[in-house]
């Protein structure tokens, strides 16, 4: 990437202290250009919400950070005190949790949770704060009338929109979207994601939207990192992933999914489930599902059971896949 | 469809009050709905949340009781069913798969207790030895092997796929002709989704059951059923074989279902769509059709008139006034 990026995780961990320890996320690294749109794909309790929160800093115990590395705009965000954290937050970065029901406040009125937000980040006039709530509705298509409305008095599709007009609130650089979607239904989660293309394209803010839906993100981001118990799998191009998907995990995605369009053709899945992340296979993770390693050669074999496969390039892509290396190797 | 179907509604209605005191309101959740299932047939209900699709599968299921119109078992009206022995007859015949494994089955009990319990209702003469056989035939005809170690195993034990399969198994236990799975795969991951939808064509084939599979998902419908019917605020707007409703829907709401599908294979072009509206709750409702304030059609007729089914091709049915027969497939 010519240009710095705006995010830059590296060897990001994440315990789960406690009775039953665990590693949520396990040494995950990724960046973020400027305006970039990436999708991060997987399944339940893989880890991505909660690599989300470690990225914005908004881990509550027994979860910790315990190794790696958030640069945001070139700020060390992991050893930054909260009352420096206060002033990046919703000013240059945001968040979008994924369910506008919960997040919205439902005794206040849309107007009072935007001046809220303002007030406990920055010293804005009672002027602006009107004029910026006002402008901000208005960009995600809800009529301002509604910013004296209460969270019950709007539709499922109007709250997320809220959800992300308040996120919008200061123009930030970076806004981190956690499933925004998955309440609403496939005409309005169209709508909406089609509203933050657009929104993007105007104000130029990157997006890192956590998803469980492949087939969501295909269309709407330019990169995509795929992320399997704890690790990240694959990271590339969207349309290169979706092209030809180098891991097996990645492919089994990819034919889970039933599509409307060309002939009808029988689908497997991926057998088993994902692993439990307090007893995770020794080796690679995704071993026991992975429909090369049944059949795979001895020193293979060997290296899947012991070794955990490092993220590495393959070509433009990134990998985390012994056999895919070793057949780079090879030539 | 020859003879009689397996299971039949006709003008199918629900309505619940709601509101207080002063503002007793009528929230229509199921109006007229008509439909048909036939012997080893795999029917899909697809529509919105709040559509009306889970209400039309507990009217199915006699949860709740039909406000009007009639429900025929094998041509038998349901309303005729008077005696404890004919309900409980249904109920074997027709069996209910939930949304949710995890809070379907009891958590106190080993997950399969279900299973146990709905032979001892139904299949009342087998033996102890009899029924724990029976049991482990179930629990692998649903894909839970081995069988003798999950027959054990408490729902905390299991991961969602395996829990849905106990859904399954329950439902199965009564050898029912009829199984109305009710959002059988939201609620699981991904990659474990196409195995439980694998599942129901499995067992469609080799039990000779047929299923009602209700789900937003439209490309989950292609995938295991045969014919498809789409609700929209309470009514049907749309029915017909699957693959003839995808290539060349008549309804403009069956349209923007489909043009609103996450789908790597879908068309380039991202066309607008962003102020496409939201479906109503439908309270007291006027006549005239539902999908008209979001329809790019609709005329005044529409806005007078509730449109009603009527054929439109070949075993395809469309409830709107604009939408016209193709003059090629006619």
């Amino acid at each position: 990437m010519a240009v710095a990026p705006v995010l830059e995780v590296r060897d990001l961990t994440v315990d789960y202290g406690g009775e039953s320890p665990l590693v949520a996320v396990d040494r995950v690294s990724l960046d973020v250009g400027p305006g970039e749109f990436l999708g991060v794909v997987g399944e339940s309790a893989c880890g991505k919400s909660t690599l989300m929160f470690a990225i914005a800093q908004l881990l509550m115990p027994p979860a910790e950070i315990t190794g790696g590395s958030v640069r945001f705009k070139g700020h060390d965000l992991v050893h930054m005190k909260e009352r420096q954290l206060r002033h990046l937050r919703w000013h240059d970065y945001s968040v979008v949790m994924q369910s506008a029901m919960n997040a919205l406040n439902p005794v206040l009125t849309v107007a009072e949770q935007m001046r809220d937000a303002m007030k406990a980040h920055r010293r804005v006039p009672r002027k602006e704060i009107e004029a910026r709530s006002t402008e901000m509705l208005r960009l995600v298509g809800i009529d301002p009338v509604h910013l004296h409305s209460y969270p019950h008095q709007l539709s499922g599709g109007m709250r997320q929109r809220a959800m992300i007009a308040m996120a919008l609130l200061f123009t930030p650089d970076l806004i981190i979207m956690d499933e925004p979607t998955s309440a609403l239904d496939v005409v309005a989660q169209r709508s909406l994601m089609v509203q933050i293309k657009e929104l993007q394209s105007m104000l130029g803010f990157a997006v890192v939207f956590v998803t469980h839906d492949m087939s969501l993100v295909a269309r709407f981001s330019d990169r995509i990192a795929i992320m399997y118990a704890a690790q990240l799998v694959e990271v590339g191009a969207t349309g290169d992933v979706f092209a030809a998907p180098e891991h097996p995990y990645t492919e089994g995605l990819l034919k889970a999914f039933p599509s409307i369009y060309g002939p009808r053709r029988e689908l497997t899945g991926i057998p088993g489930s994902p692993p439990d992340l307090r007893r995770p296979p020794a080796g690679c993770r995704f071993r026991p599902r992975c429909p090369y390693a049944r059949n795979a050669e001895p020193e293979l074999a060997r290296l899947q059971e012991i070794v955990s496969p490092e993220l590495l390039p393959i070509g433009d892509r990134l990998v985390a896949c012994h056999r895919v290396q070793m057949l780079e190797r090879a030539g | 469809m020859n003879g009689v179907p397996l299971l039949s509604a006709e003008g199918l209605t629900k309505h619940f009050s709601v509101g207080g005191m002063f503002g007793r309101k009528e929230l229509h959740a199921v109006d007229g709905v008509d439909l048909e299932i036939g012997e080893r047939e795999i029917v899909a209900l697809v529509g919105e949340s709040g559509s009306g699709k889970s209400t039309v599968a507990r009217l199915l299921a006699r949860l709740y009781m039909p406000t009007s119109g009639e429900i025929r078992f094998r041509g038998r009206a349901l309303v005729s069913f008077r005696s404890r022995r004919d309900t409980l007859d249904y109920r074997g015949h027709v069996q209910v798969v939930f949304q949710d494994p995890y809070s379907s089955l009891n958590p106190v009990y080993p997950a399969s207790h279900g299973v146990f319990r709905s032979l001892k209702l139904h299949q009342s003469g087998l033996t102890r030895n009899r029924r724990r056989e029976t049991v482990e035939r179930i629990l692998g005809a649903v894909g839970l092997y081995p069988a003798s170690e999950l027959i054990r195993k408490f729902p905390y034990e299991l991961s969602g796929g395996q829990r849905q399969r106990f859904g399954f198994a329950q439902a199965l236990a009564s050898r029912p002709q009829l199984i109305l799975a009710d959002e059988p795969v939201s609620m699981l991951d991904v990659s474990i989704r196409i195995g439980v939808l694998n599942l129901m064509s499995q067992l469609r084939e080799r039990e000779g059951v047929s299923f009602l599979y209700i789900t937003h998902d439209i490309a989950s419908a292609r995938y295991v059923a045969d014919r498809m019917l789409v609700m929209y605020a309470a009514h049907v707007v749309e029915t017909g074989p699957v693959e003839a409703i995808l290539a060349n829907p008549k309804h403009p709401y069956t349209q923007l279902l489909l043009s609103a599908v996450p789908d790597p294979l879908a068309p380039v072009e991202v066309e607008g769509g962003a102020a496409a509206g939201e479906p109503p709750r439908v309270i007291n409702p006027a006549p005239g059709c539902r999908f008209r304030w979001r329809c790019p059609l609709a005329t005044d007729e529409c806005a007078q008139v509730t449109p009603r089914l009527r054929p439109i091709g070949p075993g395809r049915m469309v409830a709107c006034h604009v939408a016209e027969p193709d003059a090629t497939d006619g």
